[in-house]
């Protein structure tokens, strides 16, 4: 997944391997169609896939590279050519996933009766494999890494290779070990889409990548070229050239240009911007710069002699760029008694500091024109309004918060978080919201300061003759004009002034309602604050914009909901398909359907709901997937083994899934306050916690799956491929799913729709005992 | 005259009215439908063969509503927005212009046809060369073309009565704003190169200076092909 993410586009890496996991399903339908021949064949099937898996895990995405098949995923929308490749990606990508899912259904069907401790096994080795993963991204280039991942099912080739080693078998062992092998000394290189920042970036004349480094965080990437120039919405009074900076990517996507410390006090191009919007009404004294990425708003407050500096980056590999490889670029900007860095999510940060600040920045909100739904499915913790009342607590009594963000057209993100600002000023009491927001524009920035009392006259003053003096024109002041808007920088219409009155009045929930696109606050339920797009807004767009308009404003919510769709399309053929062999009726059909739709989907709803609740308390999105991971399927894994210990009684799966209701229950009620308690304890007790809490939930949930094939095994086992068939469908149709409903209705829904998934299969247990 | 000159001379006769009539097709449709209203824009446009700034295997789709690849990450841009920013400067007989981005020199050809210099800057040396044969090829004598860094300008002719940008910046360089003349007009789209971007008009009037936002332009990708 990062090798697209890096090659092509999150979103659509997202989808490709949505529809790639489906292997699990196809496996289970193949297994049904050909159960007799293939566990007539079982012997020799069993190593023949291992390997297969190993040479698929090795080759697939350099099968899927040259120009003749290689699809781009920004053509998809205007060369409809690209469907055929995008077609062939999927089916060369559903390979590793197909023989690994092969290997593992027949393995269960032929040992349905020892399926619990297989099961364990089976999950244990996705837990361990996770952490592993993550281990191994620090060391090993992405191009490298499924290629090493490559030896595992090797190494459980061998396991299984019949014994005495016949010849031919060890040959073809030998083969396939020395080809991936090939690879890892010479790995395929990326074949960049062209409209990637990096591709583009590339082409510019004397460009040099002079650092490349894989981390769990992405694959970083520093590139310098004599004409790499940032300012970002730089004023046209700027006198000087503007300067050169290194820039940073991220998984070839722009991540931000190294900033250098400039000496206490210069005129540096920071105040040619709206950014220093916050220096011009105060001197700072203590600043606190979350998600401080490449340094700029570190650089800006020591510009400004700022005393105490605290910024917080969660990722680790750029913060040690930044201090160790490119330090002779940054100048020792991070080295320096006044600043105190953390390697945190700054959400985490936010919820244990107790300190209080005079400034709090953020980085630049959204993209050059729009971000045409970029984020649009990423939880961004930091601009909900559970984030701003954080750090509105922590502001000192004459302190701002700063939020720099692009104006864009039609206007989307600056709505979106005037709104949030204002709602949060509300909630705290405050009355008139207008006294305490300042806002800044130039020709394609808008930079907010909220401030913990109300803007003064005298500050009023200094921001408009920094406006007179940069032509940038003031938005919001407590006594704006309309004139004063736009004098020197002219939008489009005026429609952008008369949704920001609307949003300080009693209009703002009608145009939360009429809006063309979604600009209600982001909450920690649904913290999808680059989410613009509605659905009954569509046909409107369209005829305002023209029919593709809708690829270039929030394509990646659209690729949630295509994705959907076709997860959901392919899962009913693969379900309906062995009906055919099998028959329709009798057999408990419906039953299976139910039981082992409800846990695949239960499972990967809680999966994700615990993974959402987490990722604040631990503080690294990366770090506790991973632990989480690891925790769910081991203790799942061990429920799945206690099973083999169990007798076949309806009254202990009926019990299990009651527990399992009953605790996610217990847990959306009890979870905030116990995480709130102990989020201040350092990491390991934190993770200690995380797994007691996780261990009875996920040692249930680990039950029903083992159970139910257990005696599917013994009372028709033609159907235990069918159910494993399901149970994969569901789980990948969940994943897509769960994102459309934490955007759409949030993630507390999640939770009472996966309390309603484990009730499907109790009503199978209850029809059952009837 | 032996047959074979005969039929080459119709063939070439052929696919030059072809040539015209598609731009006379797309002046109509592609320009004087989304309101392009400058008849000098609209002359020029009719006039400069798209199909010659393009390469040999995009020919054929020369005149279609779309920007094509000419090489090295860049592309020749979609007509309108060729006629757009030509009318927007308001073009004039005795302008000097600059253009930062020659690419294939399409837009300077058009801007070419209508003022009386053209000054365009090219930071890929490989276009500029062929941009500049394409101009002694089709008699462009008023268009001067340099391989440097648009950044700066082209210092030596300032000051220009019009400035068109047509590669994407997330700044307006300020050398530019300082060779804008006094009431001039420049045209630049800021925004990531890719995706989305912002056509703004920046207006030198009286000693100041002013922006307009004139409208989003969404980036239509191009087919990579060949």
């Amino acid at each position: 997944m990062q090798i697209l993410s890096i090659v092509q586009w999150y979103h659509f890496a997202y989808m490709v391997i949505s529809i790639a996991l489906l292997g699990f399903g196809v496996a289970g339908t193949v297994i049904s169609l050909f159960r007799r021949a293939l566990l007539k064949n079982f012997d020799h099937l069993l190593p023949s896939l291992m390997m297969a898996t190993g040479f698929f895990m090795a080759t697939v995405v350099s099968f899927s590279q040259p120009s003749g098949v290689r699809f781009d995923s920004y053509l998809l929308f205007v060369d409809y050519s690209q469907a055929g490749r995008l077609l062939f990606t999927y089916l060369v990508l559903l390979l590793p996933f197909l023989s690994a899912a092969l290997a593992i259904g027949m393995t269960f069907v032929r040992y349905a009766d020892r399926i619990g401790k297989l099961y364990f096994a089976n999950l244990l080795g996705s837990g361990l494999g996770g952490l592993l993963a993550v281990g191994l991204s620090w060391i090993i280039v992405p191009q490298k890494l499924p290629v090493f991942i490559a030896l595992l099912p090797m190494i459980a080739a061998l396991w299984v290779l019949p014994r005495p080693f016949p010849i031919n078998w060890l040959a073809a062992f030998v083969l396939n070990l020395g080809l991936i092998v090939i690879f890892i000394i010479r790995p395929f290189s990326f074949n960049l889409s062209q409209f990637k920042d990096l591709s583009k970036t590339l082409n510019l004349p004397d460009v040099e990548i002079i650092h490349e480094q894989s981390s769990p965080f992405g694959y970083i990437q520093v590139v310098s070229s004599p004409l790499l120039r940032h300012a970002p919405g730089l004023s046209l009074t700027y006198p000087q050239t503007v300067p050169v900076r290194k820039v940073i990517f991220k998984n070839g996507d722009w991540y931000g240009t190294v900033a250098p410390l400039f000496p206490p006090g210069d005129t540096t191009v920071y105040d040619y911007t709206t950014r220093v919007l916050p220096y011009i009404i105060k001197a700072r004294k203590k600043a606190l710069v979350l998600n401080s990425g490449s340094g700029e708003d570190i650089s800006l407050a020591r510009s400004k002699a700022t005393a105490r500096i605290v910024a917080v980056e969660p990722n680790s590999a750029v913060i040690s760029l930044l201090k160790d490889e490119l330090s002779k670029e940054t100048m020792g900007l991070l080295a320096a008694p006044e600043l105190v860095m953390h390697q945190e999510d700054p959400r985490t940060f936010l919820l244990k500091d107790t300190e209080k600040y005079d400034l709090i920045s953020i980085p630049t909100i959204g993209a050059f024109g729009g971000s045409v739904g970029l984020n649009a499915i990423s939880e961004q913790y930091l601009l909900t309004k559970d984030a701003f009342r954080e750090m509105w607590k922590k502001l000192l009594p004459e302190g701002v918060i700063s939020v720099n963000c692009w104006m864009d057209y039609p206007v989307r993100n600056p709505l979106k978080i005037l709104a949030t600002m204002i709602e949060v000023l509300t909630e705290s009491g405050v009355e008139h919201p207008e006294q305490y927001i300042g806002a800044v524009r130039s020709w394609g920035t808008l930079t907010m300061i909220v401030k913990k009392t109300p803007i003064l006259q005298q500050e009023a003053n200094l921001i408009r003759s920094f406006c007179d003096r940069m032509l940038f024109d003031p938005v919001l002041l407590p006594d704006i004009k309309r004139h004063e808007r736009e004098q020197y920088n002219m939008l489009q219409d005026n429609d952008f002034f008369q949704y920001v009155d609307e949003l300080f009045s009693d209009q703002r929930e009608t145009l939360y309602k009429n809006y063309d696109f979604n600009i209600k606050p982001p909450t920690d339920d649904q913290p999808y604050f680059s989410q613009f797009i509605r659905g009954k807004s569509l046909s409107h767009l369209s005829q305002l914009f023209g029919n593709n308009a809708m690829a270039f404003f929030e394509v990646g919510y659209l690729m949630v909901i295509i994705t959907l769709i076709q997860v959901t399309l392919v899962s009913l053929l693969l379900i309906i398909a062995p009906l055919f062999h099998l028959g329709w009726h009798g057999g408990k059909r419906w039953s299976v359907l139910l039981y082992f739709g409800g846990i695949g989907i239960g499972f990967m709803f809680v999966e994700i709901v615990l993974i959402q609740r987490f990722i604040l308390y631990l503080g690294s999105p990366i770090y506790t997937v991973a632990v989480l991971m690891c925790a769910l399927m081991i203790f799942s894994g061990l429920g799945s083994y206690f099973t083999s210990r169990l007798e076949l009684k309806q009254i202990r799966v009926f019990t299990i899934f009651l527990a399992i209701i009953g605790l996610l229950l217990v847990y959306s009620f009890s979870l905030t306050p116990i995480l709130q308690q102990t989020i201040g304890l350092t990491g390991f007790l934190k993770i200690l916690i995380m797994t007691l809490i996780i261990a009875p939930l996920a040692f249930l949930m680990g039950l029903p799956f083992p159970l139910e094939i257990k005696c599917l095994g013994q009372e028709n086992p033609r159907l235990v491929p069918w159910a494993w068939a399901i149970n994969g469908c569901a789980s990948v149709i969940s994943a897509a799913l769960a994102t459309v409903i934490a955007v759409e209705m949030g993630f507390k829904w999640v939770t009472i729709l996966a309390a309603v998934a484990y009730g499907l299969p109790l009503i199978t247990t209850i029809t059952a005992k009837k | 005259m032996k047959p074979s000159c005969i039929l080459i001379l119709f063939l070439i006769g052929w696919q030059t009215d072809t040539y015209q009539e598609q731009r006379n097709s797309m002046v109509a449709s592609q320009l004087e439908n989304r309101n392009i209203r400058d008849e000098s824009t609209l002359q020029a446009m009719r006039k400069v063969p798209r199909h010659r700034f393009v390469p040999k295997e995009q020919q054929r789709y020369a005149y279609e509503d779309r920007p094509l690849p000419i090489g090295y990450g860049q592309t020749i841009s979609q007509p309108y927005m060729v006629a757009f920013m030509t009318e927007v400067i308001k073009p004039q007989k005795d302008f000097k212009v600059l253009e930062i981005g020659t690419g294939s020199g399409y837009q300077a050809a058009v801007l070419a046809e209508i003022v009386d210099k053209v000054y365009t800057v090219e930071i890929v040396p490989e276009l500029a060369n062929q941009a500049e044969k394409r101009f002694e090829d089709l008699g462009y004598s008023n268009v001067k073309t340099i391989d440097s860094d648009g950044y700066f300008g082209w210092e030596e002719f300032a000051p220009f009565d019009a400035i068109v940008v047509t590669a994407a910046a997330e700044f307006i360089p300020p050398p530019l704003i300082s060779q804008l003349k006094e009431g001039g007009k420049m045209v630049i789209p800021v925004g990531s190169p890719f995706l989305v971007q912002t056509l703004i008009l920046v207006e030198k009037k009286k000693g100041k200076t002013t922006t307009k936002s004139l409208f989003p332009v969404r980036f239509v990708p191009f087919t990579r092909g060949n």
